[in-house]
């Protein structure tokens, strides 16, 4: 990608503002974690926030621009809390080079793609290398596989997209945020894998 | 072909009077003189008083200004160069009729982003289908059957509906690989892009610059920005600088999305394809080009704001003010098109072109209103090589804040910034205020006062105070009965030269469809161009009859004045009516602009 001469370096672009410090995220209790989606456009990243965040399914759904933010708490068995700040990434190919502002520090990634589409495949395992390249060391990473209501369609099979996942050390699964089919399941495995901090370090998952 | 370098308009224009006055009288002078009362223009309203802003002796031009073709068809032949004989027979009849989007290749609807206004298929231009109650609001509302998205993606330039569109627009490569079409996909249209990138340079070669070619009605209006093509294949009617003008705003629209550093992907490779970098942005470039027909800012370079009590708008710009202060470099509260208020960190100015474009970037752009997002965006004026970044917050559905910062890193900074405007906003109830304002409109005709109101006044009933009723004896009285305001005033727009701000009155009756306020900012548009045409301009006055309008425009060092009038308007009440509009919008410049905003300087 050619323009990204005025995007920032990678490294130097870190979106943990100043209410990380007295975000709470070091309480074991109540983790609050920095979550990102990565996947090519139309993917449908977005479709599985909103139906995450809100419950809706909007099938006329939009493009996104740069990043949008949404946060959303889930209470896990063990009574603990896990707030996930989530960052859904625009797919389109200018946003590209500019990930990594969105990436940086986050404690999870979770790499969508089209079981439609191969093409959005191959893009979910560039974002992999990408993130074990340059993303936080320890981050959990999650392979979504989604529109998997589209089964008639569907051009990636599950081993495929399992074996890659286990190759990589990765959680996968495979989800449709039409149906919403699999969406809680998925943040509620991402945060069972989630580093704990130790009871008496306070120590933040957000800044490993 | 024709390879002309000057505009070169068809309808001869009217000679506008040259009055060659000095140009320092001309700025205390708020007078229009009626030329029955004042036979040689000498006794004048204006202590300054000599007649230097009169509008006199003008000639009335009947029927020039065709701003809308009538409903005859007509048949062009395309000449020889015009780009190889692609421009055929028309018919008429606003052929811009849209048929529903096609969907997107995935089932997620990525690409072409669909609105979630009922799609009825109905199109750009087909604006029949408006009802009333919707435009009685005002201009915004008349968008409200526009489709944003592309349409026609199954057409290409062998369909006989593509070569039927009123108007085109393209961009390419200078390597003629295209990057945007109005109408129909890029990619099939690869070998009309190839035909248009050389013209182009066939004229670079012999050392020239084409700017326009005439075939028929058509004009093919060709801007050069570096590797970048862009061109406008048109028959509306518009000058050549009004749709020379369009090009560069396109041109605009895309460096914000990219900036100008995307030229160094054409040095590296002249053939690169720029098409993905644009991708998913069809709807920021179709809903510009919708505005093109709507929005006056497109020609007149200026911004223009929600009516609000003074002190409304006092209390939003504290709050900005106060986040600027915090190292925010632009802060922008903006509903729909409207600025409510705007600050700018220290020497940092916004241009009114790329509050233009931002405003429409972020209203065409539906994922802003689902949730805060942060995004880099380019302000072409301000800076074209680099990108800011821009934290957008919807409010509400018509109400969005801006901050922009040249910090990457600013998110949670401006969020913060976010919670507090939010909280202000809502506790001096500032965001009703907005709501009420959006239902109230603004400026109407029909309200225009007899005498000027005292400097407090007000025009509009929940600003309070000096509201004259509708049947208040104060009211002007002429003796003229028609719809509209005093004198056959239907419509007028003002813009203050030193603000850089307009108001446009509301739509009333007779201009009451979306398609005749088309054609009547058409028709200001056309005005505007031959009131700044370049050697000539810029001119003074200038009052037009047609069958469809007298016009009206009067240019000060102050303001610029454009007003629409009954065709059969009486020429001196016309002038005297021009007269109380002007004072009108004095007496109630503090609800209407923005005043004591940092200064605009470029």
């Amino acid at each position: 990608m050619g323009c990204s001469s005025s995007l920032p370096d990678r490294g130097s672009g870190r979106l943990v503002g100043p209410n990380v410090e007295n975000g709470g995220a070091a309480d074991a209790k109540n983790l609050r974690v920095k979550l990102v989606l990565l996947g090519d456009s139309g993917v449908g990243k977005s479709c599985i926030v909103l139906r995450f965040v809100r419950g809706q399914f909007d099938p006329t759904s939009k493009v996104t621009v740069g990043a949008s933010f949404l946060s959303q708490t889930i209470a896990l068995q063990d009574s603990t809390t896990v707030k996930f700040e989530i960052w859904d990434t625009a797919g389109q190919e200018r946003y590209a080079a500019l990930a990594p502002l969105y990436y940086r520090g986050a404690a999870v990634a979770v790499i969508v793609y089209d079981i439609t589409s191969p093409e959005s495949f191959n893009k979910a395992q560039y974002w992999v290398k990408e993130l074990q390249k340059h993303g936080t060391p320890d981050i959990v990473l999650a392979l979504v596989g989604n529109k998997a209501d589209l089964h008639e369609k569907r051009e990636v099979s599950v081993q495929d997209g399992m074996g890659y996942a286990e190759k990589n050390g990765m959680f996968f699964i495979e989800t449709s945020a039409k149906t919403a089919d699999n969406i809680n399941l998925l943040f509620e495995e991402i945060a069972k894998r989630l580093p704990r901090p130790a009871l008496s370090s306070s120590s933040s998952i957000q800044n490993p | 072909m024709t390879s002309a370098s000057s505009s070169g308009d068809e309808t001869s224009d009217p000679k506008p009077n040259p009055i060659t006055k000095p140009p320092e009288d001309q700025l205390a002078a708020l007078a229009l003189s009626d030329t029955d009362s004042q036979a040689n223009g000498v006794a004048n309203e204006s202590p300054r008083g000599n007649n230097h802003n009169e509008i006199e002796n003008e000639e009335e031009v009947a029927a020039l200004t065709n701003s809308a073709p009538s409903g005859s068809s007509e048949v062009v032949e395309s000449s020889g160069g015009g780009g190889g004989g692609i421009l055929r027979a028309r018919s008429n009849s606003e052929l811009e009729a849209d048929g529903p989007e096609s969907p997107s290749s995935s089932g997620y609807a990525g690409g072409r982003g669909s609105s979630s206004a009922s799609s009825d298929g109905s199109g750009i231009d087909e604006i029949a289908a408006v009802s009333d109650v919707e435009v009685v609001d005002g201009v915004s509302d008349s968008q409200a059957p526009w489709v944003p998205g592309k349409r026609h993606v199954d057409e290409d330039d062998a369909s006989i509906s593509w070569r039927k569109r009123k108007k085109h627009f393209f961009i390419l490569s200078n390597s003629g690989k295209p990057i945007y079409s109005r109408h129909g996909d890029e990619h099939k249209l690869a070998g009309f892009s190839a035909t248009l990138q050389a013209i182009i340079s066939f004229v670079e070669n012999g050392g020239d610059r084409v700017k326009l070619v005439r075939a028929g009605k058509h004009q093919v209006v060709f801007l050069v920005k570096g590797p970048i093509y862009l061109v406008c294949i048109s028959c509306t009617e518009e000058p050549y600088e009004s749709l020379r003008m369009q090009l560069e705003l396109i041109y605009g629209q895309m460096l914000l999305i990219l900036t100008k550093s995307v030229n160094r992907c054409f040095e590296k490779n002249p053939k690169f394809d720029m098409t993905p970098l644009l991708g998913g942005t069809d709807i920021v470039f179709s809903s510009l080009i919708h505005s093109f027909s709507w929005n006056p800012a497109t020609f007149l370079h200026a911004y223009t704001c929600l009516p609000l009590a003074y002190a409304t708008r006092q209390a939003a710009g504290a709050i900005l003010q106060d986040v600027a202060d915090s190292g925010v470099l632009f802060a922008i509260l903006m509903c729909k098109h409207k600025v409510i208020s705007l600050v700018g960190a220290q020497k940092a100015s916004l241009h009114p072109d790329d509050m233009l474009l931002l405003s429409n970037f972020v209203m065409a752009s539906e994922s802003f209103r689902t949730s805060e997002s942060f995004s880099p965006i380019c302000l072409p004026r301000y800076n074209a090589m680099a990108f800011l970044y821009a934290y957008v917050h919807f409010f509400d559905a018509d109400t969005y804040l801006m901050l922009l910062t040249t910090s990457s890193e600013a998110f949670y900074h401006l969020k913060d910034c976010r919670i507090r405007i939010e909280m202000v906003l809502l506790k001096s109830s500032v965001l009703s205020e907005i709501q009420r304002s959006m239902l109230d409109g603004g400026m109407r005709v029909e309200e225009l006062p007899l005498d000027p109101l005292p400097r407090s006044g007000s025009f509009s009933p929940h600003l309070n105070q000096h509201t004259l009723p509708t049947d208040s004896p104060d009211r002007f009285r002429e003796p003229y009965d028609g719809v509209g305001g005093p004198a056959g005033l239907w419509h007028f727009v003002y813009r203050s030269i030193f603000l850089d701000q307009y108001v446009s009155s509301e739509f009333s009756a007779p201009i009451n469809s979306a398609r005749q306020q088309k054609r009547l900012y058409r028709a200001y548009q056309k005005l505007y161009a031959s009131m700044h045409e370049r050697g000539i301009g810029p001119h003074k006055t200038q009052f037009r009859r047609d069958e469809n309008y007298v016009l009206l425009c009067w240019v000060t060092q102050d303001f610029e004045l454009y007003a629409a009038f009954d065709p059969l308007a009486d020429k001196a009440l016309a002038i005297k009516t021009c007269n109380r509009v002007c004072q009108w919008v004095k007496d109630v410049e503090n609800e209407i602009f923005l005043l004591g905003a940092s200064p605009f300087s470029w």
